[in-house]
């Protein structure tokens, strides 16, 4: 090789080099949560902060794409209803946990009855209630029973996560989880971060980003200040007021929808047409463009999230017509009788705001409103009081599974966790379409729900909220409506 | 000696236990604790069936027996929340706190013997003006807002600090600064005014006019009269700040101390760590006021202990 020759060659690798920063530097993220999990072990505990990170660690049989549609995750297809109460499930073949164990069918036996034994105490069953057990039948195929014909299950398994035989029992299974997800478990620095690293054995696309760090910061101007400072490249819960501020942000229709649950039972809100009135004398516009920077939409006429199972696409807006309202007020002789709010205050982007809002425009129609912000523990005794119901009370309702019955079980079925209506035919129907499996019919079950309540004004929602998230200048990622913060769907661009 | 600190030890442990019956009662009180930990929708068999397994379905009566007896073996039973022992996690960020707290206070001590003493050399003139308005400035501040002015300006707009979090000496400037101002303002304006006053006594004039140098006078004689009431104001920032008044730093400065700990443990009822974070705290007050008797005799030798 000649002088020239290698000068040549070294000029073309130094520019190749300049050219491509990405390839000589390692793709790291740092990631801000509100709250640190309080453990890792991924079936225990109702925990935002743990499932922010074991979404990346652990898998589901069932998954989400980014738009909410339920589609095979772990398992090779969706499953198979084999007897009204037995969903039979084919599982991806050639799958790892990141320990080398096999995910097969004893892991998703291991699994399931690892979350459901009592003794286990796990917060989780308040997803998982119908499930009664599991049973291997071949490898590669597992059978899941219910105490009745669930047509939920399969958005149960996306809930679920798959944890490995035999590890999943030893002592630090909390503290170093082992998964099969696309990133695997690296430190954990109590107080301080979680470190995540790529998997490269992943069965699924590789992911492009290395290492991902998590760090708890609650206090969301501190939270904005790590982005802006460039010590952090997402953020979660943004204040929509901040958001321009950020270096990049995105919305993205979320879980959440804040309502009022309408008694149907009181002096006052018995007669619908008073009900009516609170439902029509609120500019939602307005509310989610004041309150919320226009990160909320206006409900169409139900609480059922729109990316959810059984949402009713027949229902309009509600219009906002006060003259309307006045004069039902005032056909009901209701002019001057109180209408009381129950509500809290923190627990809920804004929920006195939206609260005192709502009151005030409810006042416009004549009625007098009395607005009551009660301790946490003391609203929890009333919302789930079964038998003195509040005229409205407050409440911001979160659609993991996005299925429909969640809202009707909460808010809608008589004698149910918050509902404060006595329509008996109602709560029968709920019950009907909980175990209805044809998924037509069921889908018309609810329709004719949504489109009674909506008529009779049992609830008055409000808005869908939206999430918003910070990014830094080089991350790109599209959020997903079911909240999830999947790494593996990330990219730095610099 | 010996007596004196038997007979603190045992009036501590009074306080120890009246506080932590206080907590047991309140934290009973307020609210079910089992509808704040599971999620909205769980089922009310759900709820029954959670309260049967931490065992607050029974009579407040036997929790009561059963609480004491562990409390006895200190044993505080697990954390709902974090589902392990309370006191391993108050053990865990203890710690991080007192470094919190060391590192503020101390900054606070340091800096307010001096700039009280020099304030006080000249009353009324510039450096006591000066010094007097900084200090009020630094008690009215909300330590909230100014710990994230600090944050916009030297960590975000400077990038010479890192936002928030714990880590080398970097992450404690901030921090440390934003929880040290209000005590330091405190500790200058207390200096300040008993440094004034000693000097103007008589053993002041008598000292000079025996031909003592002026500075031995202030930094001898006076200030060691200053001392004492300085020890109680100091003892009592030490105090109040493991009560609770990290909590604002804490929070936004991300800091994973005992105050961030306490306030998620009410957010989320999680009663057995909230015991534990109480009494842990309570001891440590007790063990500090009695240090602090022992540091006005050392002080002060007229001082008896009785």
């Amino acid at each position: 090789m000649n002088l020239l020759t290698r000068l040549a060659s070294s000029a073309a690798l130094a520019a190749i080099m300049a050219l491509s920063p990405l390839a000589a530097e390692a793709a790291d993220i740092t990631i801000a949560i509100g709250s640190e999990p309080s453990t890792l072990d991924p079936q225990i505990r109702d925990d935002g902060g743990e499932r922010a990170i074991n979404d990346n660690v652990y898998e589901t049989l069932m998954a989400r794409t980014p738009e909410g549609e339920l589609v095979a995750g772990l398992a090779a297809a969706a499953p198979v209803q084999v007897d009204p109460t037995t969903w039979e499930f084919k599982l991806r073949p050639d799958v790892k946990f990141h320990n080398g164990e096999a995910f097969n069918a004893d892991a998703v036996v291991n699994s399931v009855k690892r979350v459901i034994d009592p003794a286990f105490k796990s917060e989780q069953m308040a997803y998982f209630g119908t499930i009664t057990g599991a049973a291997k039948v071949d490898d590669l195929t597992v059978r899941v029973t219910t105490s009745g014909p669930d047509p939920i299950l399969p958005s149960r398994m996306y809930w679920m996560k798959m944890v490995p035989a035999s590890y999943s029992a030893d002592a630090k299974f909390a503290e170093a989880p082992v998964g099969t997800g696309p990133y695997k478990f690296t430190s954990w620095n109590r107080g301080q971060d979680i470190v995540l690293e790529k998997n490269a054995d992943y069965w699924g696309n590789a992911p492009t980003i290395d290492k991902v760090t998590y760090r708890f910061v609650g206090e969301s101007g501190t939270r904005l200040s790590g982005l802006m400072a460039g010590e952090l490249d997402v953020i979660t819960n943004l204040l929509p007021e901040f958001a321009e501020q950020a270096p990049k942000f995105a919305a993205v229709s979320g879980l959440e929808t804040t309502v009022m649950i309408l008694s149907t039972d009181n002096e006052v809100t018995k007669d619908p047409r008073v009900r009516e009135a609170l439902n029509i004398s609120v500019d939602r516009k307005a509310l989610a463009d004041s309150l919320f920077g226009g990160y909320a939409s206006p409900v169409k006429g139900q609480l059922v999230n729109p990316k959810a199972f059984g949402y009713n696409k027949a229902l309009p807006e509600y219009t906002f017509d006060l003259d309307k309202a006045k004069a039902l007020v005032k056909e009901a002789g209701a002019e001057g009788k109180t209408v009381t709010i129950v509500g809290e205050a923190g627990r809920w982007l804004k929920d006195r705001e939206l609260i005192e809002a709502v009151g005030a425009y409810w006042k416009e129609t004549g009625l007098n409103v009395e607005i009551r912000i009660e301790d946490f523990g003391e609203y929890l005794n009333q919302l789930f009081d079964k038998n003195k119901r509040p005229d409205a009370i407050f409440v911001s309702n979160s659609n993991e599974l996005l299925d429909a019955d969640r809202e009707m079980t909460f808010a809608l079925q008589s004698k149910a966790s918050a509902a404060s209506n006595s329509d008996q035919e109602m709560s029968d129907q709920i019950s009907a379409a909980r175990t209805e499996t044809d998924v037509e019919k069921r889908q018309a079950m609810y329709d004719a729900l949504t489109k009674k309540s909506y008529e009779q004004s049992y609830l008055a929602p409000l808005l869908n909220q939206q999430d918003i998230y910070g990014f830094s200048k080089r991350l790109e990622w599209q959020p997903r409506v079911d909240s999830k913060l999947l790494v593996k769907e990330m990219k730095v661009t610099e | 000696m010996g007596g004196f600190l038997l007979r603190r030890i045992g009036q501590g442990l009074l306080v120890v236990i009246g506080v932590t019956l206080i907590v047991f009662i309140a934290t009973r009180m307020v609210g079910d604790p089992v509808r704040v930990m599971l999620p909205l929708s769980a089922t009310d068999e759900q709820r029954a069936a959670f309260a049967q397994q931490v065992g607050l379905d029974r009579p407040m009566g036997e929790q009561f027996v059963d609480f004491v007896g562990d409390l006895a073996r200190l044993d505080f039973g697990e954390s709902m929340w974090q589902r392990r022992p309370a006191l391993d996690v108050v053990l865990e960020r203890l710690p991080n706190t007192l470094k919190l707290i060391g590192a503020g206070l101390g900054l606070a001590i340091l800096l307010a013997l001096p700039l009280g003493a020099i304030a006080a050399l000249r009353p009324g003139g510039w450096i006591d003006r000066t010094t007097v308005f900084v200090g009020l400035f630094g008690l009215s501040l909300p330590q909230f807002w100014f710990g994230l002015i600090l944050i916009v300006f030297f960590a975000v707009t400077l990038r010479w600090l890192p936002t928030s979090g714990m880590g080398g000496m970097a992450y404690y400037i901030l921090p440390a600064v934003t929880l040290a101002m209000p005590s330091l303002a405190r500790l200058v304006m207390l200096v300040r005014s008993s440094m004034i006053d000693e000097l103007n006594q008589q053993y002041v004039k008598t000292a000079r006019a025996k031909g003592l140098r002026f500075p031995r006078v202030v930094m001898v004689h006076a200030m060691r009269n200053t001392l004492v009431p300085f020890v109680t104001l100091a003892g009592w920032e030490l105090i109040s700040a493991l009560a609770g008044y990290t909590v604002v730093v804490e929070t936004v400065f991300a800091w994973p101390g005992l105050g961030l700990t306490a306030m998620q443990a009410i957010q989320k009822s999680d009663l057995f760590l909230l015991q534990a974070i109480v009494f842990t705290v309570a001891i440590l007050i007790v063990v500090i006021n009695v240090a602090l008797d022992v540091v006005y005799k050392l002080i002060d030798p007229r001082i008896r202990l009785a």
